[in-house]
């Protein structure tokens, strides 16, 4: 055993790809390297905000969802490019197979960063070099840099990385935690946003260090039982384990998107709600699941929003489909004011492996009528890749980019790491 | 009334009496037995209302005397202790003997049981079928017919016609057909023997009918009688009297959704084929709603196969005598194929298929006997 391997207690690893999007983008070309280059929706629109930027870029004040004229005008040579979501994914996945050669226990957590439990990995070395293999491996082999933190638990981890961008490595010990941790603004703490840290900040707790030694009461009856987990997090404690399985756990695929002006035109709104039918089936797809319960979000122009979900009888995956009933549920529930913006989102979900469906005699044809189809579907997605087939969109906006919790590309990791 | 009665014999018919008989009646008589002591015998009644059951016991036959000493007349008995305590009577003989005020006392050697039984007036009378629309058949076919259809009824009430068999005698050929729509099963016999003028179309009887009838049934070469009325079905033998009522409402037109082409015809060995079904729905049984998956591989193997995720995989070849057509890929339900393979129960099998989406027939590998067991698929996504 190492003796910098703790005697009780986990080695805890959280590995965060520094600006991942612009990375990749530069590793993809070389002529990108050492400029300021951000990632950004579509420029013509007001939505066009900033999704990501280089580490040069940040330098010129440029920030995460800044608008793209304000961006241009802190740093005049930036070079701006719209979002190539598969090269992204790719990056991800062999990102995570690499870590996936240290340990089975990988807990991708978004596309771009993932805790790994190292404690039984002693013999690699100290946590500190397998942590320099790590960042090598992810350097030589995809050109992305990464940061790496090093703590007993999830929270510290994912603190330390933070500590040190780009490239950085840093341990957080539990006996550290008034020094690196304590005195950090309390705003800087992952798990505080903004409302939180407001609130926090009005009974004087400006401070993580405020935090860990706050009256727990208190705090619950500001926070409930999410003030508790927050004390014991700046306490250094936490005890979620890295759960490899958790990607799993999803339990719907929505897409929501903002129009580019507030409308009532009602061939706009469902032009909005077929794309975002195709984009939700699509991401359906890749993950091979099927649902039973298709919901539409409404926001009207002064920002009230209202949900409204069908619960079906029968599986749907088709994009057409979720179409269907997602538009019928809309006009069934708007009440005919200005859209600011729309969401789709399948529920209950259900992986396709694990389905089945017991055809019936006097049902049957329904079924056995698109057979063909999807024989030859399946056959020449197998040969000339998933993207051949797409229905005819009325609304074609490929520069746009809708808003979704996409952990979809964990999937594409999970299942390569099957094979 | 009174009779001595041979125990064996009584038991027989009382078990037989009992399949019709219900203790969640809603006709509070009808939960007892009604006993009847004729010159020429006893005979034994039970009914639950749908199904009504007479059985016969005549006083001697082939020269071996059943009953003896007989005062003609009837009584009902409770039927929750009578069938008890016909078994369990010590000796051979059983004396049975009941007074004005309907007291019932069986004497079998040392024993004496004193029983309270009812009025036999208020028993209904069970009707009297006056029909020209009957026909005869041996027993064994007929419990044949039954047993290769019955298992295929549906057990849901969501439509009630469907919990019974199809019987269609058209063309000098008799047919029988159930389905639960999920598969279905259908035997045909020839009846070149009938008049042409007897027809039945819409007659569709209850599974549940079927099942008793098959079980008070024994195997025999003799003929049994079946008579149709419009709302009911007699079954009558010597000793026997079987009578159900009929379901009401149109059994669907099941012969156009049988395929009349197929794509993939496979024979193979019918015992190979369900210990391979039977091994592989081990694991599916539970987590995969006894999903198994068939699969061609070359011109003279299939492979079976089943995967739950949670529990593991089996994977299982079977030599088959022959494939002819396209390769598939299919699912099914384990049960529907064991069920089917049992029912065919010949050497070899024939296997018709026309896609992963289509129902499959499973016929008997020699033409002669008209057994088709059809089976639709499970869709996996």
């Amino acid at each position: 055993m190492s003796k910098r391997f703790p005697t009780n207690g986990r080695v805890i690893f959280h590995v965060d790809m520094n600006s991942f999007y612009a990375s990749v983008e530069a590793a993809y070309n070389p002529d990108l390297k050492g400029k300021p280059l951000a990632i950004a929706g579509n420029p013509e629109q007001r939505k066009g905000i900033i999704i990501t930027s280089s580490y040069e870029a940040r330098a010129k004040g440029v920030k995460t969802t800044m608008p793209l004229w304000q961006a241009k005008e802190l740093c005049p040579g930036l070079r701006v490019l719209t979002p190539n979501f598969d090269r992204y994914r790719e990056a991800s996945s062999q990102m995570f197979q690499i870590l996936a050669e240290i340990t089975p226990f990988v807990q991708p957590v978004s596309i771009d960063e993932g805790y790994m439990d190292i404690t039984e990995c002693a013999e690699l070395g100290t946590p500190v070099e397998i942590a320099e293999m790590i960042q090598q491996k992810i350097k030589n082999e995809l050109d992305l840099p990464c940061s790496i933190g090093i703590a007993p638990n999830k929270f510290l981890a994912k603190m330390a990385s933070d500590m040190k961008k780009p490239m950085g490595i840093t341990v957080l010990r539990k006996r550290e935690l008034p020094t690196k941790l304590w005195p950090m603004p309390i705003n800087e703490m992952y798990g505080v946003g903004e409302k939180t840290a407001d609130k926090l900040r009005k009974i004087d707790i400006n401070t993580i260090g405020d935090l860990a030694k706050a009256d727990s009461y208190h705090l619950k009856h500001l926070l409930g039982i999410n003030g508790e987990r927050l004390q014991n997090r700046a306490n250094g404690y936490d005890p979620r384990p890295v759960d490899p399985e958790a990607v799993s756990d999803f339990k719907s695929i929505g897409n929501s998107q903002t129009l580019p002006y507030d409308t009532t035109d009602e061939r706009e709104i469902e032009a909005l709600l077929h794309s975002l039918s195709e984009k939700v089936a699509e991401r359906m797809k890749r993950k091979s699941v099927v649902s039973e319960n298709i919901q539409v979000m409404i926001r009207y122009h002064d920002r009230k929003t209202i949900t409204r979900s069908n619960q079906l009888h029968d599986y749907v995956e088709l994009s057409e489909d979720i179409f269907h009933i997602a538009s019928t549920l809309f006009f069934a529930n708007w009440n005919g004011k200005p859209i600011r913006l729309l969401g789709v989102t399948a529920q209950h979900l259900t992986e396709k492996e694990e389905m089945t469906k017991q055809l019936d005699l006097f049902t049957y044809e329904n079924e056995a009528k698109n057979e063909k189809l999807y024989d030859v579907v399946s056959q020449l997605s197998d040969k000339y890749g998933k993207n051949i087939f797409k229905k005819n969109k009325s609304y074609e906006n490929k520069s746009s980019v809708s808003t979704s919790f996409q952990k979809d590309f964990l999937d594409d990791y999970k299942t390569k790491k099957k094979k | 009334m009174k009779f001595v009665i041979q125990r064996n014999q009584l038991m027989e018919s009382v078990q037989d009496v009992m399949k019709a008989i219900s203790s969640k009646t809603t006709i509070p008589i009808l939960s007892g037995m009604k006993l009847e002591a004729t010159t020429d015998g006893v005979k034994l009644t039970g009914s639950d209302s749908d199904i009504s059951i007479e059985s016969f016991i005549p006083t001697e036959e082939n020269g071996i005397v059943f009953v003896e000493n007989i005062e003609p007349g009837s009584i009902i008995l409770q039927a929750k202790y009578f069938p008890e305590i016909v078994r369990k009577l010590p000796e051979q003989t059983v004396e049975i003997e009941s007074d004005e005020q309907f007291n019932v006392t069986i004497r079998s050697g040392s024993a004496e049981f004193n029983l309270n039984g009812q009025d036999p007036q208020e028993y209904p009378q069970l009707p009297k079928l006056h029909t020209e629309n009957s026909f005869e058949l041996p027993i064994d076919l007929l419990k044949d017919l039954i047993r290769q259809t019955v298992f295929a009824v549906s057990t849901s009430e969501t439509r009630p016609i469907l919990t019974g068999v199809n019987m269609v005698l058209r063309d000098e050929k008799l047919h029988f057909v159930a389905t639960d729509s999920h598969r279905l099963a259908s035997r045909t016999i020839p009846m070149s023997d009938i008049t042409s003028e007897v027809t039945f179309k819409n007659i569709v009887i209850p599974g549940k009918s079927l099942n008793e009838l098959n079980k008070i049934l024994e195997d025999s070469q003799d003929k049994i009688e079946i008579s149709v009325t419009e709302n009911q079905i007699l079954f009558r033998t010597k000793h026997l009297y079987f009578l159900s009522r009929l379901l009401d409402g149109n059994y669907p037109e099941t012969s156009r959704l049988i395929p009349e082409q197929s794509k993939t015809n496979v024979v193979i060995d019918a015992k190979e084929l369900l210990h391979s079904i039977d091994r592989a729905s081990l694991l599916a049984k539970e987590s995969r709603n006894n999903v198994v998956k068939l699969m061609t591989k070359d011109g003279h193997t299939i492979e079976i196969s089943s995967n739950s995720p949670e529990v593991g995989k089996v994977l299982d070849e079977v030599k088959v005598d022959s494939i002819e057509g396209e390769e598939l890929k299919i699912s099914f339900s384990a049960k529907y194929m064991m069920d089917a393979l049992k029912a065919i129960n010949t050497e070899k099998v024939k296997i018709l298929f026309t896609g992963a989406m289509r129902p499959f027939i499973i016929k008997p590998g020699s033409e002669e006997e008209e057994i088709l067991q059809l089976i639709l698929p499970v869709r996996t996504y």
